[in-house]
């Protein structure tokens, strides 16, 4: 039997020294800060929906994205607008987020959630690449960051995403969004302005049309959303996922394609 | 999203030298949805006026309506067209009979006044308070946008030519940044003899 | 018998508190900051009031600008507590940074660095709304814009803050030159040139804004480090 003599066991305090490196520690590491009070999830939608709460901050929101497979691989095919409310924060985004050499993502939803949750699934694809030898499979990918997504469920991130690639099993695509949904499929669109990018992607959509039709073909397809959709514009930009790797194909600005779709020059007119 | 914002839209006056120009997108949008890319905000009252009314379209339509209605009776009974100031007195009260169930528009007067073609530009909110400027004008979905460029491209006196340049420029800067206007734009520039119209080609996205 | 209450509102309603106290975490003390890049400077200027996120000033001398090494700036504008906490935190970082690599953080590591930082916080946002501008390693100037929870972009001009919507088609059209059929001039404008322009936005945002006012840094970043001057805008 043991004995433990509970009368002496030395208690040993925390100096002002120790207090402070584990002050540090904790900001060095990278966490999560959540709100003193509220449920992760609430807290923004509370603080801001009330007659005096400041203006609220509106996170980068608004797109076309799609992709679709066909006999040449995959399209990948964006658009590059940013709106705040009624207000066009940029011209200029950059839509698809380039996981790995092999990888492509889209964004749609939080522009910050998309492009740190991608980031981070790019750097979880390179170490699963170094202590296994070979390349991530794209089911294993888009899998990471739909259990991710997932563990913040009810925390209020936005996104719906595809995730793309050629791996083992040929041109794989997948659809991911914030809440866990994580589909196998041939073609997706996502965003405010995807009903359109369908209307003219399953018209025009042929199995085995050449390269040149398929990057017009996912160009058009957002162009037309672009045209119907006031939270869509700027450029597209269209990318060819193939065997051994993306490629960017093209960033064309929308208002350079009405000009060349509709021959239409750039000269102001007389009305009448 | 403000009633005020739903079908989107944005609508410019400014006063130069003996002249005034007004400009209006050409988008006719429900909430995020293009509808028609051919749609002015801006109505001709008669040669020395003319009136351009954003906010929730079917009320713009109905006070321009009642707006010509009373402009012809003026017209039978008076033999003169109206002239602009007596335009925007119209309105004002116009609005302010709908005080509790307002039109959801605000308007923007613009014309030459009287034998000596005076520049006159007013605005005001949806129940009629209206005030009358001598630079410019800015009424639509992205004010804070019209207001930043015109503030600094503005400059008084400008001849009929200058003024157009700066109606356009200061049209389409804003309408970039605006995702329910745009899709082109019309300018009118109202000079003693003559009315300019031109159509701007513009972003269509 | 009874007598008749008159009362315009029932008792039971008028015993209801009109409001109760709530945890305000954030509150906006406005200003506004922009940035202009040219090929090897960077201008950026901010106001320096900060209101009570009402009609009133608090103080009118209060720098929304923050230098980060000799090649890079902050400018930050939204809520005054938050930015402090921000500015304080990447400045220990970057001092640690430095400590352990023997050389300062480049402009555009330090640029990923505030996004992620600003992610941290993405459940409880910093109410910040930041800029970054300063010169790269081949000595380009360059900004970086950023929303309040890390998203971010490279660009050549920016804006944020309450007169970022009265400033920014301004930029589009005199720096950017859009919808400008016949550009004049040459296309690289000096740093004299850009300090102007930027000197005259702020202060049309200071006539519509009543957020933006009283005084305005102005900063020049540089291969020769970080110049900063005063300019006098509006006080009402």
């Amino acid at each position: 039997m043991i004995n433990i003599d509970f009368d002496n066991i030395e208690q040993s305090q925390p100096t002002l020294y120790d207090t402070l490196a584990s002050d540090v520690k904790f900001l060095n590491t990278p966490h999560f800060e959540l709100p003193p009070n509220a449920n992760p999830g609430d807290f923004l939608r509370e603080t801001f929906d009330h007659p005096s709460a400041p203006k609220a901050l509106e996170f980068a929101h608004g797109t076309t994205t799609l992709a679709f497979v066909y006999g040449g691989g995959i399209i990948v095919s964006v658009d590059s607008k940013s709106t705040q409310g009624p207000y066009v924060a940029s011209r200029s985004v950059k839509k698809v987020i380039e996981i790995t050499p092999t990888l492509l993502g889209t964004m749609a939803g939080g522009a910050a959630d998309c492009s740190f949750w991608e980031r981070e699934l790019g750097r979880r694809c390179r170490l699963y690449e170094l202590r296994n030898k070979e390349l991530i499979s794209v089911a294993a990918a888009s899998k990471i960051l739909a259990n991710i997504v997932y563990s913040y469920k009810g925390y209020g991130l936005s996104m719906g995403t595809m995730i793309t690639g050629w791996d083992k099993t040929g041109p794989q695509l997948y659809y991911v969004d914030n809440d866990g949904t994580r589909l196998h499929g041939q073609r997706f669109s996502c965003g405010s302005g995807s009903t359109y990018a369908y209307g003219v992607l399953d018209t025009g959509f042929k199995w085995d049309m050449n390269d040149e039709e398929a990057y017009e073909l996912g160009r058009r397809a957002v162009y037309h959303a672009t045209h119907r959709d006031a939270y869509s514009g700027g450029a597209i930009n269209v990318y060819h996922v193939q065997k051994d790797g993306w490629k960017k194909i093209s960033s064309d600005d929308c208002f350079k394609l009405y000009q060349k779709y509709y021959n239409i020059v750039p000269i102001n007119k007389p009305a009448n | 999203m403000s009633i005020m914002a739903y079908n989107g839209g944005a609508c410019i006056v400014m006063v130069g030298k003996n002249c005034v120009a007004i400009a209006s997108d050409l988008r006719f949008g429900i909430q995020q949805q293009t509808i028609s890319n051919d749609f002015p905000k801006v109505y001709r009252i008669n040669d020395k006026c003319f009136v351009g009314i954003s906010g929730l379209v079917t009320d713009a339509q109905t006070l321009y309506q009642k707006l010509v209605f009373r402009h012809n009776l003026y017209k039978l009974r008076e033999e003169r067209d109206m002239s602009p100031r007596v335009v925007s007195n119209l309105l004002t009260n116009m609005l302010y009979e709908k005080r509790f169930g307002p039109y959801f528009t605000e308007p923007l007067i613009c014309g030459l006044e009287g034998p000596d073609n005076t520049p006159f530009i007013s605005g005001m909110d949806l129940i009629g308070a209206s005030v009358a400027t001598d630079d410019f004008l800015v009424v639509g979905t992205m004010t804070p946008a019209m207001y930043g460029v015109c503030e600094t491209l503005y400059k008084k006196d400008m001849n009929e030519d200058d003024l157009f340049e700066t109606i356009s420029q200061c049209m389409l800067a804003s309408l970039d940044r605006d995702a329910l206007s745009g899709w082109g734009a019309i300018v009118h520039v109202i000079t003693p003899t003559q009315v300019i119209t031109k159509k701007l080609l513009g972003r269509q996205d | 018998m009874e007598t008749l209450k008159l009362s315009a509102l029932p008792e039971k309603d008028k015993q209801q508190p009109i409001s109760h106290g709530r945890f305000e975490a954030y509150v906006d003390n406005g200003g506004t900051v922009l940035a202009v890049a040219g090929k090897d400077y960077c201008v950026i200027a901010g106001d320096t009031r900060m209101s009570d996120g009402g009609y009133g000033i608090q103080t009118r001398k209060y720098t929304k600008i923050f230098q980060l090494t000799k090649k890079c700036v902050l400018a930050t504008s939204g809520m005054q507590a938050d930015t402090i906490a921000l500015q304080k935190r990447l400045k220990s970082m970057l001092e640690s940074f430095e400590k352990e690599h023997g050389k300062p953080m480049s402009t555009p590591a330090i640029a990923q660095f505030l996004s992620n930082t600003l992610y941290y916080k993405r459940f409880f946002p910093y109410y910040t709304f930041n800029l970054v501008a300063g010169v790269d390693e081949q000595g380009e100037g360059w900004i970086w814009t950023y929303d309040a929870v890390g998203s971010h972009e490279r660009v050549k001009y920016s804006s944020q803050g309450s007169g970022n919507q009265l400033v920014i088609p301004l930029l589009d059209n005199q720096v950017a030159k859009f919808n400008q059929q016949i550009v004049e001039g040459n296309k690289d404008v000096s740093c004299e040139q850009v300090v102007s322009f930027v000197k005259d936005s702020i202060t049309s945002a200071g006539e519509r804004d009543i957020y933006t006012g009283d005084f305005a840094d102005i900063v020049v970043v540089d291969k020769n480090g970080v110049h900063w001057e005063k300019f006098e805008l509006k006080l009402d």
